[in-house]
């Protein structure tokens, strides 16, 4: 089999490609980003006011009750860090099994994973009663020599999602670095230069600077892959390490990591194809790229199937009365409508990428991938809302109604997820220069 | 509903009106009330006399709880209490053990009191023609009035007033009618007890009292009746009826007959959904059975099969068999009960009426009516009263009392009747003024201040004394006055000993020299579509608490809704009616009609609608008002309760009053949470469940000096909500209105979980009160990542709330959910609107933190007492005995169903009671080990009545 091609033949040269791409960066914006940055500020505002009116009011301002004491703003910091799990995901195994066309994709994967990790950490910290106290989770010295609950899983959380934040930005900027030695020699002004050239650390692109990048960049990539894991292992362990019924299955810390680089592999493509459109670099990112992440979102889905068919199946077997009447609450209850989507979205909707065709059609794979983040959203709210609406004393249990403050902090985090990659489409590449010249200097070689 | 929207409006000419009030007076008199309210907090001038033995002289300690038997009355009936005051300050009622209809316990009525007390909407000054005046003034203007009825003896006078039992009032009005011979007193109650005089006067002669003994009895049949409901005797009775309910050869058996459940009906051994005919039925079939010459009601055969295994097993027990009547029947039934019991020789002592008042209360209402229409009335003065709501034509009297040269609403509220009148003036609290009163069971009780008016306020016997002429009198010196006319040797030492021990040992009821009663035949009664039948609510009375923040988000026991009542119908009904769950519906009788929110209740019976009273306040303040519609207008000028040919018409759609618990049914494996065991199975020595602890790997933490534990029965709990109110009075639970509730939150630490099982026109209903478990493997304590959550060294589940920050990842792994979250905050008083919730402060238990927003809280076992137990325990150097630290639910409890303990030690009540073969843990399987376990519920059913519920 002849090894595929990741660049279209006649694909720019090196320096044109690295032209291209780093035009947005060094150049005035376009009509059209100011239209998309109007529009995601806009969001944004919305979600800074939600925030600002669930601060001045309470956690009251949300849909929460007595038994169902959870509800958007945890569905929606598991499914920010389900997508903020998936670009290191992407990028530090691509990397480390070397596959050749994560170069057109790493780079806004990574940021991809940056940003929906710090809007990921917004919502346990606005959902909390006392949001001024969050510090708290932290072992810090203080007067009344308390230390946090080691045995929470919260307080695993923090330290899971902090290492991760800090270890993903780490990630993402040294894959940076070589890339800021280019907008560094390719800016005009002198401020732009310094600044640049400041956080380029002194990059000349000498061969002994791409064998020790090289090194740390796939020695980080080594420890990107287990912390991967543990995030989301983590995040299954908030609802695992419970004694709920829906809850308590040890199931959940596979299938969250899955889940999570289930939707965020979905993130990418949608991300993949506007950067793609946007930049006009249907060279470096081809069809072909569509076709290979779909088949990992088409076997993800199979995957995640699997994993709603053994919850279904530990609930009939395991034989315990709660777990079965929680069975039948899901099946039967008031969420059905919500559930029944979900498996749609998420199990039904991708076997359509059975077909090759609708793989390399970039509307419908859009189409679909936005879908399943729909349904992973759903999976997200209904683990919560199935087991605390109806557990074990049934004079508790009740359902949950969304406020309007809950609804506008979703959308304005969309919105702000937006705004930051409209941003940072200014100051950095979003496709890395280095790799992708260097995947198109290869193909066009072969 | 239109009828009383005129009220309000006419209201505006009245005292409504603040005329030339400017920003400046304005300010003169808020300022003015604050120093008041201020200076007010402090023990009354007059020595008043703690409950436990004071040493003479002995110094108010500051922060010491100080207890002081006192009185309040419901419905005009006394009931003690005893007042915890701190600093001045009462923050807590409790029954008093020493007073026969209290015996220690509460009910949700007296365990509210106290918020009325420091109520922000409560009436604090006195109004006039001219805008807010002195109480002064308006002695002057009633003073002046007054003197001018001598010509015409009091021919234009009226006088307005409830139920009257306390000797000083009533011999304070015996004084006005002597010095207004022509005057007529107006004595009504919504909630009377006409049937029973009417009935009594049937069978007897005259009008007298049956008084049950429910303790001696064997058998028990209710027809309509509801022993165990909210009512005066509520707690008396509850005591003695299930006190030989908890299993064991003594067991009574309890039938009951009634149109919608009550709390009698879910305490049953059989209960049927029964309208008049059927209850008619069997009443007659007891009877015929007795040998009384009654022809069979018409009923089906199934009806009379039951009828007939009932009669049997009361004429078995004859001696100890007793039939009970409600209120709401005809004169006739009550007649035929009378004559019932006493062929079944049952424990029923019939007494002279504890209320002297000559005339029925329809009766007398309707006379004032018609007085005012006719023109008949100068002055009217209505003292506690609220006849322009609860009046059949109270929109019509408010136009006719608008009219009257003179006209005065006293009372502890600017209420309906208030707005009506010229002048309004405010009565003090009773826990603010010296009074007496006397229990249904004929026990004198005298009512001792445990505070200085907070307002310019009189009490009721002062406001009385004025009318006699005799103004400036002192509220200590009139009560002590009606006692000294009788005193027999020493009366100083007869008065100390009364205010200590909260009792007077004079009095008492007079057994009444009855005659045989006579047989009173049953008049046939005619179908009816659909009939209203009108009950007492469990948290509002007669309305009269509208405006009490806890009663109103007290739930009903047995719907358990809150700020408001639907009117409930049977499945069969609403199709009938065409009405579904939640529909506005328009209830009329003629011209009149009552607005209400259809709720449809599968256990109701058919034929019957029941609407709770309490509904369509149009000025009971921002708690009160516009909620549910009033029925008032409906009930005619005999003051009915049970209203024949109603007609029912769907509006559209509305919106049922917020509730506490969505699902109640048990069925499959959730019928283990409220097992039921039978006297039969209990005999052979049956347990419930398993209730030893699961194994587990985790380590159990260590047992300290005490162990904490509680034991509920279930067997006993008859769902009355004293202990929900109690501990919402004890432990500062704020109130979060019904908006909250309706989102699905709600505060209350405690609450009364109520389940039907089997079929669901014919539940087996019960009742399961949730505290804290206090769990020794506590899921809520590993999951807080901030320890807020913790175990002390007794066994206790602390939560540390300045530590919490507000996950709620406790709650969420809480299995019985018993947290509570202030996801608002709910300490602000955001019920009360714009109103000045500073006064509300003054109730807090200064011993317990008021905890603020996005904290997480939860009972505590009422850890402020077992602390204060333990300093007491230090300072004498004795062990804690059992028994000392009670909490706010146990105490209140009326039937003593929760007991609490040491576990460590091994004579406590608790470890006993976890021996009980009826001894079983909630959700067990968990392995969570809770300290709050329960006793599964007996029943005693008829053998002759086979499966049958």
């Amino acid at each position: 089999m002849s090894p595929r091609r990741w660049t279209t033949p006649g694909a720019p040269g090196l320096l044109a490609l690295g032209g291209r791409i780093a035009r947005p960066v060094l150049s005035r914006p376009s009509g059209r980003w100011w239209l998309a940055f109007a529009g995601a500020g806009a969001l944004t505002a919305l979600m800074v006011a939600g925030i600002a009116w669930t601060f001045t009011q309470g956690v009251g301002a949300w849909g929460n009750n007595t038994s169902v004491v959870w509800g958007f703003g945890i569905a929606n910091y598991v499914w920010w860090i389900g997508i903020g799990n998936a670009g290191t995901l992407i990028s530090s195994m691509l990397l480390l099994t070397r596959q050749r066309w994560r170069a057109s994709i790493n780079r806004f994967a990574e940021s991809m994973t940056l940003f929906a990790a710090a809007i990921a950490g917004i919502f346990p910290i606005i959902h909390m009663g006392r949001p001024m106290y969050w510090y708290w989770l932290a072992p810090y010295p203080n007067t009344m020599s308390l230390w946090p609950q080691w045995r929470s899983p919260l307080v695993w959380d923090f330290w899971a999602i902090a290492s991760y934040i800090l270890f993903s930005l780490i990630f993402w900027y040294v894959g940076l670095l070589p890339d800021l030695a280019v907008l560094r020699d390719r800016a005009k002004g002198l401020r732009t230069r310094q600044v640049y050239g400041a956080l380029a650390l002194g990059w000349r692109g000498s061969a002994r600077q791409w064998r020790l990048h090289g090194k740390l960049h796939r020695t980080l990539a080594m420890l990107a892959v287990p912390l991967v894991c543990s995030v989301h292992s983590i995040v299954g362990l908030d609802f695992a390490a419970s004694l709920m019924p829906g809850w308590a299955e040890s199931i959940f810390p596979p299938y969250f990591v899955v889940g999570a680089m289930f939707s965020g592999f979905c993130i990418v493509i949608v991300l993949a194809a506007i950067i793609r459109g946007a930049l006009g670099l249907q060279s470096v990112i081809t069809t072909a790229h569509f076709d290979v992440m779909t088949k990992i979102v088409l076997a993800a889905s199979i995957v995640m199937g699997a994993a709603y068919a053994s919850e279904w199946f530990a609930a009939w077997y395991g034989g315990d009365a709660a777990e079965a009447r929680f069975l039948r609450f899901v099946f039967t209850g008031p969420y059905q409508p919500l559930y029944v989507a979900m498996l749609a979205l998420n199990v039904a909707v991708p076997q359509l990428l059975w077909l090759p065709r609708l793989r390399r059609d970039i509307g419908s794979v859009v189409i679909i991938a936005l879908l399943v983040n729909v349904g992973m959203w759903l999976e997200r709210i209904l683990i919560i809302l199935e087991t605390l609406s109806h557990d074990y004393l049934p004079s508790s249990w009740r359902l949950f109604r969304p406020s309007l403050t809950d609804g506008a902090i979703l959308a304005g985090s969309l919105g702000f997820f937006a705004l930051l990659f409209l941003i940072l489409a200014r100051i950095a590449p979003l496709v890395s220069i280095h790799e992708t010249g260097e995947l198109a200097a290869a193909e066009a070689r072969a | 509903m239109t009828a009383t929207f005129a009220i309000t409006r006419s209201a505006g000419r009245g005292v409504g009106r603040r005329a030339g009030l400017d920003r400046r007076q304005a300010l003169q008199l808020l300022a003015a009330g604050a120093a008041a309210a201020l200076a007010s907090c402090g023990p009354p001038r007059e020595q008043i006399l703690p409950y436990a033995k004071a040493a003479e002289g002995e110094e108010l300690t500051p922060g010491a709880v100080r207890r002081y038997a006192t009185t309040l009355t419901l419905a005009g009936y006394g009931r003690g209490v005893v007042g915890r005051v701190v600093d001045g300050r009462p923050i807590k009622l409790e029954g008093n053990p020493a007073h026969p209809a209290s015996l220690g316990g509460s009910d949700v009525f007296t365990e509210a009191a106290i918020l009325d007390l420091y109520d922000p909407w409560r009436a604090q000054a006195a109004a006039g023609p001219a805008g807010v005046a002195a109480w002064s003034d308006f002695a002057e203007a009633l003073g002046a009035r007054l003197a001018g009825h001598e010509a015409d003896h009091g021919a234009g006078l009226r006088l307005v007033t409830g139920r009257i039992t306390g000797p000083s009032q009533l011999r304070l009005i015996k004084a006005i009618q002597a010095r207004f011979p022509a005057m007529v007193w107006v004595r009504y109650e919504p909630l009377h007890d006409d049937a029973e005089r009417q009935g009594t006067r049937l069978a007897y002669g005259r009008s007298l009292t049956p008084l049950p003994r429910f303790a001696d009895a064997d058998v028990i049949l209710c027809l309509g009746a509801d022993p165990l409901g909210p009512g005066p005797a509520q707690v008396a009775q509850a005591r003695a009826l299930i006190g030989r309910r908890r299993g064991g050869a003594s067991m009574s058996r309890l039938y009951v007959a009634e149109p919608s459940l009550t709390l009698t009906g879910v305490a049953a051994d059989h209960r049927r959904a029964a309208g008049p005919l059927v209850t008619r039925a069997i009443a007659l079939e007891l009877a015929r059975r007795l040998g009384a010459p009654a022809q069979p009601g018409e009923a089906s055969a199934e009806t009379l099969a039951f009828a007939g295994a009932v009669a049997d097993d009361l004429i078995a027990h004859k001696g100890r068999a007793l039939v009970l009547v409600g209120p709401g029947q005809s004169a006739q039934m009550h007649a035929l009960a009378a004559w019932t019991n006493h062929a079944l020789a049952a424990p029923v002592d019939v007494i002279e009426p504890i209320d002297p008042h000559p005339d029925d209360h329809a009766d007398s209402l309707a006379r004032l009516d018609r007085d005012l229409a006719e023109g008949a009335v100068t002055s009217l003065i209505v003292l506690g009263a609220n006849p322009v709501h609860d009046a059949p034509d109270g929109a019509v009297m408010a136009r006719a009392i608008g009219r009257l040269p003179f006209s005065a609403a006293l009372g502890l509220y600017d209420d309906e009747t208030a707005g009506a009148c010229r002048w309004r003036a405010p009565l003090s609290h009773a826990l603010e003024t010296w009074s007496d009163a006397v229990s249904p069971d004929g026990t004198a009780s005298l009512a001792q201040p445990l505070i200085r008016p907070l307002y310019d306020s009189r009490g009721a016997e002062q406001a009385l004394a004025l009318m006699a002429g005799q103004p400036a009198s002192d509220a200590r010196d009139l009560v002590r006055a009606t006692w000294q006319a009788g005193a027999a040797g020493d009366f100083e030492a007869e008065w100390r000993q009364a205010l200590v021990a909260g009792v007077l040992t004079r009095g008492g009821a007079a057994k009444a020299a009855a005659p045989a009663p006579r047989w009173v035949d049953l008049a046939p009664i005619a179908r009816s579509p659909l009939i209203l039948s009108l009950t007492p609510s469990a948290s509002l009375w007669d309305g009269r608490y509208a405006a009490n923040a806890w009663l109103q988000e007290c739930p009903d026991p047995l719907t358990k809704e809150v700020w408001g009542r639907s009117l409930r119908l049977a499945p069969g009904d609403a199709r009938t009616f065409g009405i579904a769950e939640g529909d506005r519906v328009r209830l009329s009788l003629g011209d009149r009609s009552c607005e209400a929110v259809a709720a449809i209740v599968a256990s109701q019976a058919p034929g019957i609608a029941t609407l709770p009273l309490g509904g369509g306040r149009t000025r009971a303040g921002p708690i009160g008002s516009g909620l549910g519609g009033n029925p008032a207008p409906l009930r005619g000028r005999d003051l009915r309760f049970s209203l024949e040919d109603m007609r029912l018409e769907r509006l559209g759609p509305g919106k049922d009053p917020p509730v506490t618990q969505n699902a109640n049914r048990l069925d499959g494996d959730t019928g283990q949470l409220l097992p039921t065991m039978t006297l039969a199975a209990l005999a052979a020595h049956a347990k419930p469940a398993d209730d030893e602890a699961p194994p587990s790997l985790l380590t159990t933490p260590p047992r300290g000096e005490h162990a904490w534990a509680m034991v509920i029965d279930a067997a006993a709990c008859i769902g009355c909500n004293a202990c929900i109110v109690a501990c919402q009075a004890e432990n500062n639970i704020p109130v979060i209105g019904p908006e909250e509730i309706a989102v699905g939150r709600d505060m209350h630490w405690l609450r009364v979980d109520r389940y039907d099982q089997g079929p669901a026109t014919a539940p087996d209903a019960g009742f399961l009160p949730i505290p804290c478990m206090q769990c020794e493997h506590a899921p809520c304590e590993p999951v807080c990542p901030v320890e807020a959550s913790v175990h002390d060294g007794e066994g206790l589940n602390d939560q540390v709330y300045n530590r919490c920050v507000g996950t709620r990842f406790c709650q969420a792994n809480c299995p019985y959910k018993v947290r509570r979250f202030n996801y608002r905050d709910y300490a602000a008083g955001a019920p009360w609107g714009d109103l000045d919730v500073t006064a509300l402060k003054a109730q807090r238990n200064p011993e317990v933190s008021v905890r603020g927003r996005g904290v997480m809280e939860k009972c505590t076992y009422c850890v402020q007492r077992i602390a204060a137990g333990r300093a007491e325990s230090a300072r004498t150097g004795q062990p804690i005995a059992d028994g000392a630290v009670k909490t706010a639910c146990q105490v209140a409890c009326p039937t003593e169903a929760i007991s609490f303990g040491d576990l460590q030690d091994g004579g406590a009540q608790v470890a006993a009671l976890r021996r009980d073969p009826r001894h079983y843990v909630l959700l067990n399987e968990l392995g969570t080990r809770p300290r709050t376990t329960y006793l599964a519920r007996v029943r005693n059913p008829n053998p002759a009545l086979g499966s049958q519920a």
